[in-house]
C-alpha cells in the first residue's frame, strides 16, 4: 500500500526515511522536497502526483510527514494513518513532535515505523499498546524473558479488546468526564445566521480496576424517545451524528442507541458528535464601521453575552479586523483591554471574565495612513474566541454514567462541561 | 580491508568498523545506531555489511531491529552476504519462543527481496502461517505478497494455504490482514484469489466488529467491490455495516458509506433505500467538517461523484459547503466547485449571495474562480441572470488594475450578454465595463472585450476609436483575439459604413498577413462577402436573438456508465483525480461485467433510467465541438434560417464543462 514514509523538516532535509516496498527510491523523495520548498504556500493540495508516484503528506508544525505510493490506495486512510502516527510520536515525546526529538530518538521512531506498517499496510497504531513493547532504550528485560507475559501481550494486541490490557489495578477507582463543545458559527453582514453548528467531544480519563463495562447516557432525543418515562417537555436534543472510539460497541448502539464500552486505560476521546439544531449562541454582536472623515475610520462594537447570569465566560478574545494601513488606533472599552496588533491586522480585545446577560462595548478611532495604491479592503470576518465552563451551546447533558465490574467496586465520577469558540465568525 | 582510506568518509567508516568489532556490547550497539543514522541521511554504509550482521548473535531486541532494518536496506546490493543471515532468520523463526521475535524475523525475511534467498523462506513461512500465536500469523500472512512479488513461482502451495486459512481463521485481525494480503496478490497475479461464499461473508462481517480500525477498512473496502447476489444479501451486508457509520476513524465511516451506497442499487425495497439515505447523509456531512483539512479535502473531492448519483443525500444542505474565511485554499476551491454543482432552481439565490462575499477576498485565483462560478450559475438559471450581473458590475466598479479576476470578469460578462443581449441596459453595465477595457490582457478576455465593442458599438461612445486601437496592434494579438477582432470589425463597418471604411481596409490588410491560416481564411471570406453582398453579411454577423437564449449545460463529471466503478473506488487516488483506476494506472484492469444499471437517486424519488441519460449524452456528442459560434459563418449559403438553428445548437458547447 504505502511504499515509503519520511519525516522532512522545513529545509527539505530528510530526517527519517523508511521504505516498505521496492518501487520507490530516495531521489523521488528528494525531488518532492525540492518542490515543497519551492511552493511554500499552503495552497498545494495534500496529495500530489509526479510521474506515477503519489505523494501524500501532512504538516505538523515544522515537520512534514510524507507517504508515497505507486498504487491506487485509499487516500483518506493514508492521511488518517499519518495523523495517528503523529499522535503516537507525540505520546512518546510528551506531546512534542519537532526536529530535535526526531533527531534524538530516530532509533525509537524506526522501531515504531517497523511496527505500525508492514509491507505498507497499517497495523497496530495505538500509542498505549505500542508502549507496552516498544520503549526508548528497549523494553524491560523481564518482559522479553517471561514467555507467558509475552503471549498475553500478543493476544491483547490481536484480540477483540486490544485497547485494554488485563489485570489493571487501582486503589481508588475514578473516572473523569469532560464534555467539550466548540461552536462554529457564521453570521452574515445583515445578522442572519448562515451556519451554526456544535462539534463536541466527550473525553474520558479512566483509572479503573479490571475489565469494567461502562454505560453513558445523554439527553439524546432518540434514546429518550425509546424510554417512555420521559414526557414530551423533556424530550432531549437532536444529535445529528455521533462518532465513537473503537471501544464502543457499535452494533449495540445501532440497535438500542445505548453507548456501552470497556474503556482504555488513561486518557482518550470516547466520542465526538455534531449538532446543528437549536444551538444557544453565546454572544450577540453588533458592529458598525463608519468613515467619519477622510482617512479616519470609526468602529463601534457592542457585544452581549446571552448565557445564564450565573455563568461566566473566560478568556474572551475578540478579533476586530482593521485595514492594513491603520496607523493610529485609539480604543476605549467598557471592560478588558483592546490593542491594535499590526501583524494580525486587527484590534484584539481581550476580556478575562464576562458574566452572562451583560452588554459590553468598544469604540475605536482609526487613523488610516496614505497608501500608494488604493486597494479595496477585503474585510475579513470578526472572530471571537472564548471559553465558557459549565455551559453547553447544544444543551447536551450527561444523564448517567454507570461503571459495572464483577468485583462491584465504587467509582468516583467527575464531570466537566466547557464550550469554546470554534470557527466563530461574523461577517462585516 | 579495501575501505581503509584516507578521506573523511572512509575515516568514519573505519571508526565504525572498529567499534562494530569491539568486544564491548554497548559500543557495538552505539555503532549500529550510528550506521543507521548515516543510512537515514543517505550515506552509503553498505561496506559494513559483514561487520553489522555479525552483531546478530546478541539477543537484544532493539539492536536486532536495527540490524534487520540495515539488512533490508542493503540486501539487494549484497545478495551474497545476505545469505549469511539466513541461518539467523531461520533460527529466530523456528526456535524462538518469543512471538515478537518470530514475527519480527518473518517480517524482515520477506523484505529481503532477493530471489535466491526466497527458497529458504518458503518452509518457515508455511510454519508461521500455522503458528499458534495470532500475532505471528497476522505478520506471516502479510509476508506472502512480499515473496510473491519477487518469486511468484515459489508460491502456489502457499496461496492454497491462504485460501484454506480464509475458511478456518477465527482471529479478526488475522482475517483482515489476510483479505488485504490476498487483494495485493490478486493485483500482482492478475487472477482472482478470494472466493467469497455466504459463510465467508458472514465471517468477514463478524470480523468487522472485532478487529482494529485498519482491518475494518480492509474488509469494508473489499466488500465494496463485491456484487451481492440478491436484494436479501445486500440488505444483510448493509445492516451489518451500518454501525460503522459511527466509528471515530473517518476512513472507516467513509468506507461504510461507500459500501452502503454501492449496495443500494441492489435493494428492492424503496422505503428502506430512503431510510438509509437519511442515515448516511449526516455521516457524510460530519466528515465534511472534519477538523483535519487534508481529510476534509479527500472527502470533498469525492462529493461530486456522490452528488451525481445521489442528489438526494444533499437536499437542502448547500450551507455545508460555504467557505470559512481561514480555510486552506485547496478546500475553498473544492467547495466552490461543489456549490455550483449543488445549485438548483430553489437555492441559486442563496448560493449567489454567498459567492458575492467571496468576490472580495484577497486571493486573486479564488476570486477568479468565484466569478466563473457566478457566470456558470447565471447560465443555468435564467432567473439568476439579473442578480449575477448586479454582482459582477458591482465588482467591476472597484477594479483598479489588470489582475486575474478582471480577465474572468470580461469572459463571464460576454457569456452573460450572449445569453441575454438586453442585459447591457442593466446597471450601466456597458459603461462600467468600457471604462476598464484596458485591463484585459489574457487572449480570452481580450477577445471577449473585442466582442463587446463590436456587438454594442452603437451604445458605446467611442467604439470606433477603441476598435482602431485594437487594430493598430492586430498582428501582435493571439489567434483567438484576431478572429474576434475580424468579426467585430466587420460588425462595426456594417453599423457605421462611412466612418469605418478606412478601418475595415486596414483590418483586412493586416489580417490577410496573419500567421494563422484560420484568420487568413476568414479574412478572405469576409472580404469577398463584403464586396459581393453586404446585406448578407449583415444577416450573418449582426444576427440578434430576442429574449434569453437557452443554454444547455452538462455539469456531470462522470459518464453514467462509469458511475458504479467510480463508486466502488471511492476514496482512492484515481477517484481523487476524478478518473477511473484504469485511466491512471496502466496495470489495473477494471471489471466491466456490470449488468446492473446505475440508478440515480433524486429528491423526488423518481429513478432515472440510464438509457435516457445515455440518450442525452449521445445527442450532445453528435454536435461538433466548436470553440466559437462565429465560426459557422462557413454555412453562409443558406443564411438566415439555417444560421438561426446552428447558432443555437453550437452555443451548447461553447462553454467548457466544469
Amino acid at each position: 500500500m504505502i511504499s515509503s514514509l519520511s519525516f522532512i523538516n522545513q529545509k527539505g532535509e530528510i530526517l527519517i526515511y523508511r521504505v516498505y516496498k521496492d518501487d520507490i527510491n530516495r531521489n523521488e523523495i528528494i525531488q518532492f522536497c525540492a518542490k515543497m520548498i519551492a511552493t511554500k504556500e499552503n495552497k498545494e493540495s495534500p496529495i500530489i502526483n509526479i510521474d506515477q508516484t503519489s505523494f501524500i503528506h501532512i504538516s505538523i508544525k515544522d515537520i512534514i510527514i510524507l507517504a508515497t505510493t505507486k498504487i491506487d490506495v485509499n487516500v483518506a486512510m493514508v492521511l488518517e494513518f499519518l495523523y495517528q502516527l503523529t499522535k503516537i510520536c507525540k505520546a512518546y515525546f510528551q506531546g512534542n513532535l519537532d526536529e530535535n526529538c526526531i533527531r534524538k530518538s530516530f532509533v525509537l521512531i524506526y522501531e515504531i515505523l517497523d511496527e505500525v506498517l508492514d509491507y505498507g499496510i497499517p497495523q497496530i497504531a495505538d500509542a498505549n499498546l505500542l508502549q507496552k513493547f516498544i520503549q526508548e532504550g528497549g523494553i524491560q528485560q523481564e518482559t522479553t524473558i517471561n514467555i507467558e507475559r509475552l503471549r498475553q501481550l500478543t493476544y491483547t494486541l490481536t484480540g477483540a479488546i486490544s485497547w485494554r490490557p488485563a489485570g489493571l489495578y487501582y486503589e481508588k477507582n475514578e473516572i473523569y468526564l469532560d464534555i467539550i463543545e466548540s461552536v462554529n458559527l457564521l453570521i452574515s453582514r445583515k445578522g442572519t445566521v448562515l451556519r451554526s453548528e456544535v462539534v463536541g467531544s466527550i473525553e474520558l480519563r479512566s483509572k479503573l480496576t479490571g475489565m469494567p463495562e461502562c454505560q453513558i447516557g445523554m439527553n439524546d432525543k432518540l434514546l429518550m424517545g425509546k424510554q417512555a418515562r420521559y414526557n414530551k417537555q423533556n424530550s432531549g436534543i437532536t444529535i445529528d451524528d455521533m462518532k465513537f472510539h473503537a471501544c464502543v460497541g457499535l452494533p449495540k448502539f445501532e440497535k438500542d442507541r445505548i453507548i456501552t464500552f470497556i474503556p482504555p486505560d488513561g486518557h482518550f476521546q470516547l466520542m465526538s458528535y455534531r449538532i446543528s439544531e437549536n444551538i444557544n449562541i453565546p454572544f450577540k454582536v453588533n458592529a458598525f464601521y463608519s468613515e467619519i472623515r477622510e482617512n479616519k475610520l470609526e468602529i463601534r462594537l457592542k457585544i452581549k453575552s446571552i448565557y445564564d447570569q450565573n455563568i461566566y465566560g473566560t478568556n474572551i478574545i475578540v478579533k476586530i479586523p482593521v485595514p492594513k494601513n491603520s496607523v493610529n488606533v485609539i480604543s476605549a472599552s467598557s471592560i478588558g483591554k483592546a490593542k491594535h496588533e499590526v501583524e494580525e491586522q486587527s484590534v484584539i480585545w481581550r476580556i478575562k471574565k464576562l458574566q452572562g446577560d451583560v452588554e459590553i462595548s468598544l469604540n475605536c478611532e482609526i487613523q488610516l495612513g496614505l497608501t500608494t495604491r488604493e486597494e479595496v479592503w477585503s474585510k475579513p470576518p470578526l472572530k471571537i474566541e472564548f471559553q465558557i465552563p459549565m455551559f453547553t451551546a447544544s444543551g447536551l447533558r450527561v444523564r448517567f454514567l454507570k461503571v459495572m465490574e464483577k468485583s462491584g467496586y465504587r467509582t468516583n465520577k467527575w464531570i466537566k462541561y466547557l464550550t469554546k469558540g470554534g470557527e466563530y465568525q461574523h461577517r462585516l | 580491508m579495501a575501505y581503509f582510506g584516507n578521506n573523511q568518509q572512509r575515516g568514519e567508516l573505519q571508526e565504525l568498523y572498529i567499534d562494530l568489532n569491539d568486544l564491548n556490547f554497548e559500543k557495538k550497539k552505539e555503532a549500529i545506531k550510528k550506521v543507521i543514522a548515516y543510512m537515514t541521511v543517505g550515506k552509503d554504509v553498505s561496506q559494513l555489511f559483514q561487520s553489522v550482521i555479525k552483531c546478530l548473535e546478541f539477543q537484544d531486541i532493539e539492536m536486532k531491529k536495527l540490524i534487520y532494518l540495515y539488512i533490508v536496506n542493503y540486501s539487494r546490493q549484497k545478495p551474497d552476504d545476505a545469505i549469511m543471515v539466513i541461518q539467523n532468520f531461520r533460527k529466530d523463526v523456528r526456535k524462538s519462543e518469543n512471538p515478537l521475535v518470530r514475527a519480527l524475523a518473518i517480517r524482515t525475511f520477506g523484505c529481503l527481496r532477493v530471489p535466491k534467498l526466497n527458497e529458504y523462506l518458503i518452509e518457515p513461512l508455511k510454519d508461521c502461517i500455522q503458528d499458534d500465536d495470532p500475532y505471528v500469523r497476522k505478520t506471516a500472512v502479510l509476508c506472502v505478497p512480499k515473496v510473491f512479488e519477487v518469486s511468484p513461482e515459489l508460491c502456489p502451495a502457499i496461496l492454497e494455504q491462504l485460501q484454506k486459512l480464509l475458511e478456518k481463521e477465527s482471529n479478526a485481525l488475522v482475517l483482515a490482514n489476510l483479505i488485504q494480503s490476498m487483494r495485493e496478490i490478486e493485483v500482482l497475479y492478475g487472477k482472482q484469489l478470494i472466493i467469497l461464499n455466504p459463510k465467508i461473508i458472514q465471517k468477514l462481517l463478524l470480523a468487522v466488529d472485532e478487529c482494529i480500525e485498519w482491518g475494518q477498512i480492509f474488509i469494508l473496502d473489499y466488500l465494496a467491490t463485491h456484487d451481492p447476489v440478491d436484494s436479501k444479501q445486500a440488505e444483510t451486508i448493509i445492516e451489518r455495516s451500518l454501525p460503522r457509520l459511527s466509528h471515530i476513524n473517518p476512513t472507516v465511516t467513509f468506507c461504510a458509506v461507500k459500501l452502503i451506497l454501492k449496495y443500494l442499487d441492489y435493494l428492492d425495497n424503496g422505503d428502506l433505500v430512503k431510510n438509509l439515505c437519511k442515515k448516511i447523509s449526516p455521516s457524510i456531512i460530519s466528515l465534511l467538517s472534519w477538523n483535519q483539512p487534508e481529510i476534509q479535502y479527500t472527502i470533498l473531492r469525492n462529493i461530486s461523484l456522490i452528488l451525481q448519483k445521489f442528489p438526494i443525500l444533499f437536499e437542502n444542505e448547500v450551507k455545508v459547503f460555504f467557505c470559512s474565511f481561514n480555510e486552506p485554499y485547496y478546500i475553498k476551491y473544492e467547495k466552490l466547485e461543489i456549490m455550483v454543482r449543488i445549485c438548483d432552481s430553489k437555492n441559486f439565490l442563496q448560493v449567489l449571495n454567498e459567492l458575492k462575499i467571496y468576490i472580495n477576498e484577497a486571493d486573486p485565483h479564488f476570486v477568479r474562480k468565484t466569478i466563473k462560478s457566478i457566470g456558470k450559475i447565471a447560465i443555468m438559471y435564467d432567473k439568476a441572470l439579473q442578480e449575477a450581473v448586479t454582482i459582477l458590475i458591482e465588482f467591476a466598479k472597484n477594479v483598479q488594475q489588470a489582475n486575474e479576476p478582471v480577465q474572468e470578469l470580461f469572459i463571464q460578462m460576454q457569456i452573460l450578454y450572449r445569453k441575454n443581449r438586453y442585459l447591457y441596459k442593466s446597471n450601466d453595465s456597458l459603461k462600467i465595463l468600457f471604462n476598464i477595457l484596458e485591463y484585459a490582457n489574457e487572449p480570452e478576455a481580450k477577445s471577449a472585450c473585442a466582442w463587446i465593442v463590436g456587438e454594442f458599438a452603437e451604445f458605446i461612445p467611442k467604439s470606433v476609436e477603441k476598435m482602431q486601437e485594437y487594430i493598430d496592434h492586430f498582428l501582435l494579438e493571439d489567434r483567438l483575439v484576431q478572429l474576434q477582432l475580424l468579426t467585430s470589425g466587420v460588425k462595426l463597418y456594417i453599423k457605421y459604413p462611412s466612418l469605418c471604411s478606412a478601418l475595415i481596409q486596414q483590418l483586412i490588410n493586416s489580417a490577410k498577413d496573419s500567421f494563422n491560416p484560420d484568420v487568413r481564411d476568414r479574412t478572405y471570406i469576409y472580404w469577398r462577402l463584403l464586396s459581393t453582398d453586404p446585406e448578407l453579411v449583415k444577416n450573418l454577423v449582426c444576427y440578434q436573438v430576442k429574449g434569453s437564449q437557452q443554454f444547455q449545460k452538462d455539469i456531470r463529471l462522470w459518464e453514467t456508465k462509469d458511475l458504479i466503478i467510480a463508486l466502488e473506488n471511492m476514496g482512492s487516488i484515481s477517484n481523487l483525480f476524478h478518473k477511473l483506476p484504469n485511466q491512471l494506472y496502466k496495470n489495473i484492469k477494471v471489471r466491466n461485467n456490470h449488468q446492473k444499471e446505475a440508478k440515480i437517486y433524486k429528491v423526488d424519488d423518481k429513478l432515472e433510467s440510464p438509457s435516457k441519460e445515455q440518450q442525452i449524452k449521445n445527442d450532445q456528442q453528435n454536435q461538433p465541438p466548436q470553440q466559437n459560434q462565429d465560426l459557422d459563418l462557413l454555412n453562409f449559403e443558406e443564411p438566415a434560417s439555417n444560421n438561426n438553428q446552428s447558432n443555437n445548437k453550437n452555443k451548447i458547447d461553447v462553454y467548457d464543462l466544469i
